[in-house]
């Protein structure tokens, strides 16, 4: 009782980290009840716990003996799975090693137990009050669009991809990718921008030659495509649009995506190529429940540029839709959503 | 229990060292002021009492002032009337003796008595001459009224009885033998 009326006077503070590849970001928000007093950004050159950084966030939680310290999860060994049964989660990950959590009472998360160690060792100094997955966050981020009907949900960080596909708040399917970062000299380099020239030019690879062209086998395939009419019929043109999420497109079309840039280009491929891995590998995957994906909301933490959205439209006929997203203050809303 | 986060938050504690040392400090200056509050208190209430007993010793001093005042004005009134009797009784001594040494050696008294305003005697004289020379003439000198009758005794003296009286100006002792 003493403890909440102390917690209604004192400020409250929220410290926020963020690791990237190679910065820490730190943002801190200082509230009084729901109102927002000040909040503080800044980017530190290394990922590990520097005197600087100390120095910053003691600056603001000497304030208040209510500060919470909140890290985003970096485990390469993190994941989420669709159930909360322990003896069904053995058939998807072997969780011995890891510490894991159920989420809703219908899907887990999981990250490795060694690692979260490392991490509250690495901020012994400041000490660690929450450990958030990205799993958690990009739920929470789409928290209006994972109670509908299924969709691939991304969320894309420089370091790492996490994917999921939820249906009607129910966990499918989900994954953690680390990107590995190609250099320009890497020996793969040259066969990737073959492969992202013969993308940029379709009628090179698509077109026919017609030399090689056995007309029979050309009539045989054709008749594959008996259904034409049916497909342009009018039904099924409605049917596709009421799968088109057109507020979120609207949402959308506010944050403009910026034209791909050169260096931009071969990590968005590399993205894409990753993403495309991950949903394929949900569909050849038995024990996932597999259902026809139509819809992808990306939470873009890095500033995506317009070829990933256009590589997953056409490669993959799929409806983009691109959010960004602040990393740090989706983690200060996960901290106070958790303090409630 | 968390919702989302792998770790539980710290547990926090609204104090400070810097409250701490506030609380402390106020702690201490509340403690010292209660205590102080509370000798005040029982000393006032202890005040309280020993006024009262005072109130009640002075009331009971002042009865016993009064009381002392009423002895001493007994044993004054008394010393008065000691100092009364004794000079009434030296007043009779001498008057006693003066009596005496009034009666000549040829007359004997039987019997005298002292009034308040008055000498009444009786005795035998030989003659009554003797009588009117020797102790009529000293009594009319003091007594202003003085009356005698003589009768005879067997042996041929006179019994007498003088009764001498003085006025009431002259008062004299007021007590009787």
């Amino acid at each position: 009782m003493l403890s909440k009326i102390f917690e209604a006077l004192y400020v409250k503070i929220f410290v926020n980290i963020v690791i990237e590849k190679t910065k820490t970001l730190v943002y801190i928000e200082m509230r009084s009840k729901k109102e927002l007093l000040n909040h503080a950004y800044m980017d530190f050159p290394t990922t590990h716990l520097s005197d600087a950084m100390i120095e910053f966030i003691l600056r603001y939680t000497q304030e208040s003996p209510y500060y919470y310290i909140a890290l985003l999860d970096t485990s390469k060994e993190q994941g989420a799975i669709p159930t909360c049964t322990k003896s069904k989660l053995l058939t998807y990950y072997d969780i011995s090693e890891s510490e894991y959590k159920c989420f809703n009472n219908t899907w887990s998360l999981y990250t490795s137990k060694s690692d979260l160690y490392q991490l509250e060792k690495t901020y012994n100094a400041i000490g660690l009050d929450f450990i958030f997955s990205p799993f958690t966050l990009l739920y929470h981020f789409f928290k209006d669009k994972v109670s509908e009907n299924i969709a691939l949900f991304v969320l894309v960080q420089e370091e790492s991809i996490s994917l999921t596909v939820f249906q009607y708040s129910q966990l499918l399917y989900a994954k953690y990718i680390v990107v590995e970062h190609m250099s320009v000299e890497a020996s793969g380099n040259d066969a990737n921008l073959e492969e992202l020239e013969e993308l940029e030019d379709p009628s090179f690879d698509d077109s026919i030659d017609l030399e090689d062209m056995d007309v029979d086998d050309q009539i045989e395939s054709l008749e594959d495509f008996g259904d034409i009419e049916d497909l342009d019929s009018i039904e099924d043109i409605e049917q596709f649009s009421e799968n088109k999420d057109i507020e979120e497109e609207l949402f959308e079309s506010e944050d403009e995506l910026r034209d791909g840039e050169d260096e931009t280009f071969q990590a968005d491929y590399q993205k894409f190529t990753l993403i495309e891995k991950g949903v394929s590998n949900f569909y050849s995957d038995d024990r996932y429940e597999s259902e026809f994906i139509e819809n992808i909301y990306i939470a873009d933490a890095t500033g995506v540029s317009g070829d990933l959205k256009k590589y997953l439209e056409e490669e993959m006929f799929l409806n983009v839709y691109i959010r960004k997203i602040d990393l740090c203050v989706e983690l200060c809303e996960l901290s106070k959503e958790e303090l409630n | 229990m968390t919702r989302y986060s792998y770790k539980k938050p710290r547990t926090k504690s609204p104090f400070t060292p810097e409250l701490q040392l506030i609380v402390s400090f106020f702690g201490v200056t509340i403690l010292m002021l209660s205590l102080t509050y509370l000798f005040l208190v029982y000393k006032d209430k202890q005040f309280i009492n020993e006024k009262n007993a005072m109130v009640k010793e002075k009331l009971f001093l002042a009865h016993e002032t009064a009381n002392i005042d009423k002895k001493i004005a007994y044993i004054q009134k008394q010393k008065l009337t000691a100092e009364k009797v004794l000079t009434q009784n030296m007043v009779l001594k001498d008057s006693i003796a003066n009596l005496f040494d009034l009666v000549p050696e040829r007359i004997t008294l039987s019997k005298a008595k002292l009034l308040k305003n008055g000498l009444v005697l009786q005795g035998i004289t030989p003659t009554k001459d003797v009588y009117n020379f020797m102790l009529q003439a000293p009594l009319r000198s003091i007594f202003q009224k003085t009356y005698s009758s003589f009768y005879p005794a067997s042996n041929g003296w006179l019994y007498f009885v003088s009764k001498n009286y003085m006025d009431e100006e002259n008062e004299g002792l007021d007590s009787e033998n």
